[in-house]
């Protein structure tokens, strides 16, 4: 019975064979085009757009938007690559910023350059240059994590702040504001992960720097602006204004809970804090505080990702046009995703459009979106290089003993002695 | 017929060997061929697909690498630390749950056995809830007086790897008493009788007579355990985020192998050189627990 089983085998696989190059042929003549993203309220609702629009001009196109957890299309992305073989891959996947060069440079030829159909003069410099590599552009930019302070209104009030008080703090301010929100109204000033090194990213790159040089060869023990950082969070931790959290959820639920005061991080926050209805109108929108050393800015960036399509693509023609018609070209597009989704693309032109003009009753009539594109515009470009996701955890590895009060210096030689061992 | 099989002959039977060839292809290509290529891939370094032979480059890079250091402290910690405990508390557990006079003690078994079945991914979740900042497990410490502020059980480098350990033995104590509780079938109820007429006591019978008794599954249940916590993975990941944090704390070897794999600029040759480090380990500590469990007397 086995063996008999066996001489089928080869048989029956040839079938299978046969069947799904049959599926692959038809596939092609209807050109699916097929995507990887990860957020169902963020990208992945942006895209179903995006390729409900492209359908309209072009119905022998449609899309198979494939919706994953961040870290699992990273994951299916890298194994992918790895392999070699090209079957299992999407036609365009979606790319955090900081990832970009490691995938460019890891896998050289795996993804198609768009520098000679896309004019990239139209983006955000700072979002061209992270999809560069040797003269070629690689990716289409999309959304920004341009950076912003969010605070409640009512309890900076009740503890006897104005809007006008929270405009281009210093962090010595912030905390001091921070002691000050707490002794009133005995909410903390915000909520700290202290596993994540966001808020190390944010304001190391306010004052334009980041964890590598232009280079890319590491910058860390004299770098002032990451040292600035680790000072700011050791004095936050200190003054004890924060709230810690254990994890993206426990932080998020620090403030819809409405046990914190602040959120300082990137735009895409947007939708999550207004999905609490009930604190409709107590939030205010201000510039991230600047540090107090040379190039200090209000301005910084976390996160934000691009859409990058895969070389190998039976598709890639038809993914290449469709980025470019919608992300390149469409502003109505850029409005609608504004106004629904939250979504500050990298697109400059689309900073004309209505929907950056209109005023958000949810943070009391502010227009909060024409503030983030003036801030985009100023956020300081700067290189991640390929080992950003190395260095983060050297930083967290070491955020403890800077609470502990070991001299920065010192922490910071051990963050240059962890990186400079992992990459290599 | 029978003089054919004499020898050296029964080898070179081509039936046989045809019957086991499948079998065989099937290993070569999915078991040997990969170890083999593993193997070789730990002898070169590079960024994703643009590897190149670097001698034992990789080795070196071991000895200077701190989060390897920590990683193998750490999983070292785990074996030490938790291994022992577990095996002794699945034998007390299961001599205890073997005495025939105890009332319910088909529940008590299933009670300790239940957690094997529950997934890792499901049971570390879980954890991760009840050992939060302001989770159950706090607060039923705080309420009943045992601590005075809530303990940090996932930020605190300390107590991570204390939550890492209850929760590995919560999930695996059950797994190993089960096997004790089958080989004390085994023993003949006559020894323990001629013990209590002699007036051994109850202590003495447990480590002169069922210790000794099952040695061999003691020694399995060792060797198995070491090589799980070696490879412990599942639980660090989903309690701390796939970070290992706070600090490295938690970080393990497969841990960190999974990082430079997947989260990390991807260098498949140095985490292939890793993962040969847990190989060695496993093969080195199964050796000195067959040394020490040796039959000496004969």
């Amino acid at each position: 019975m086995d063996i008999q089983a066996r001489a089928y085998l080869p048989r029956i696989a040839g079938l299978a064979l046969a069947g799904a190059s049959f599926l692959g042929v038809t596939a092609a003549q209807a050109k699916e085009i097929t995507i990887w993203c990860w957020d169902p309220n963020f990208n992945v609702a942006i895209m179903k757009e995006a390729g409900a629009r492209y359908t309209k001009t072009h119905p022998d196109v449609t899309f198979n938007i494939v919706d994953f957890a961040k870290l699992d299309v990273e994951q299916k992305l890298q194994t992918g690559l790895s392999s070699g073989t090209a079957d299992a891959l999407p036609d365009i996947v979606l790319i955090e910023d900081y990832g970009a060069q490691k995938y460019l440079q890891s896998f050289p030829g795996a993804f198609a350059p768009l520098s000679g159909t896309v004019d990239y003069s139209g983006f955000a410099p700072y979002k061209v240059e992270l999809m560069t590599l040797d003269g070629q552009v690689y990716g289409m930019p999309f959304d920004s994590g341009v950076t912003g302070l969010y605070y409640r209104k009512d309890y900076l009030e009740a503890a006897g702040f104005k809007p006008e008080d929270m405009q281009d703090l210093t962090w010595d301010r912030f905390i001091e504001i921070g002691k000050q929100v707490e002794e009133k109204t005995g909410k903390k000033m915000m909520g700290l992960d202290p596993n994540d090194a966001g808020l190390v990213r944010i304001i190391m790159q306010s004052a334009g720097q980041w964890y590598f040089d232009k280079e890319g060869k590491p910058n860390i023990a004299n770098n002032a602006a990451l040292k600035a950082a680790l000072e700011t969070i050791g004095k936050i931790m200190q003054a004890n204004i924060y709230k810690p959290a254990n994890g993206w959820s426990d932080w998020v639920g620090t403030f819809t809970s409405g046990d914190v005061a602040t959120v300082v991080t990137g735009v895409w926050i947007t939708g999550t804090v207004k999905a609490q209805p009930d604190q409709s109108g107590n939030w205010g929108v201000a510039p991230i505080p600047a540090l107090s050393i040379d190039g200090a800015t209000h301005a910084s960036n976390l996160g934000g990702s691009s859409w990058y399509v895969l070389e190998s693509s039976e598709e890639k023609a038809e993914a290449i046009d469709f980025l470019n018609e919608i992300y390149a070209k469409d502003i109505d597009f850029y409005q609608k995703i504004l106004q629904d989704r939250g979504a500050v693309g990298s697109l400059l032109a689309a900073r004309g459009g209505a929907a950056y003009e209109a005023a958000d009753p949810f943070f009391g009539g502010e227009k909060v979106w024409q503030n983030f594109s003036d801030w985009l515009a100023k956020v300081p470009s700067v290189n991640y290089g390929i080992f950003t996701n190395e260095a983060d955890l050297a930083v967290t590895a070491q955020l403890p003993a800077v609470t502990q009060g070991t001299p920065v210096d010192e922490v910071l030689q051990a963050i240059e002695a962890e990186v400079s061992a992992q990459i290599q | 017929m029978v003089g054919a099989r004499r020898g050296i002959g029964r080898y070179y039977d081509v039936n046989g060997w045809l019957f086991v060839a499948p079998a065989l292809g099937l290993i070569a290509l999915f078991m040997v061929y990969p170890i083999a290529w593993s193997l070789w891939m730990s002898f070169q370094s590079g960024r994703g697909m643009t590897m190149k032979f670097a001698g034992f480059a990789n080795i070196v890079r071991l000895w200077n690498d701190p989060v390897f250091i920590k990683a193998l402290t750490n999983t070292m910690t785990y074996f030490v630390v938790q291994v022992p405990i577990m095996i002794l508390l699945a034998l007390i557990l299961a001599s205890l749950l073997n005495n025939p006079r105890l009332v319910g003690r088909g529940l008590f078994r299933t009670a300790i056995f239940l957690p094997c079945v529950s997934s890792l991914v499901a049971y570390s979740v879980l954890f991760k809830g009840m050992f939060a900042t302001d989770g159950i497990v706090n607060s039923t410490l705080q309420a009943i007086g045992l601590a005075a502020s809530p303990i940090p059980w996932l930020t605190h480098p300390f107590w991570a790897k204390v939550l890492v350990i209850l929760a590995i033995t919560w999930r695996w104590t059950g797994y190993n008493m089960i096997f004790y509780l089958a080989a004390l079938q085994n023993i003949d109820k006559s020894i323990y009788e001629v013990a209590r007429i002699d007036g051994v006591p109850a202590w003495a019978r447990f480590t002169h007579i069922t210790i000794p008794l099952l040695k061999p599954v003691i020694l399995f249940t060792t060797v198995i355990s070491t090589i799980g916590t070696l490879q412990l993975f599942d639980e660090v990941y989903n309690l701390t985020e796939g970070k290992g944090g706070p600090s490295n704390a938690t970080l393990t070897l497969s841990l960190y192998i999974y990082n430079l794999t997947f989260r990390f600029m991807p260098n498949l040759g140095y985490a292939a050189t890793v993962s040969y480090v847990i190989v060695v380990l496993v093969a080195l500590l199964a050796f000195v627990q067959f040394y020490a469990a040796r039959e000496r007397d004969r």
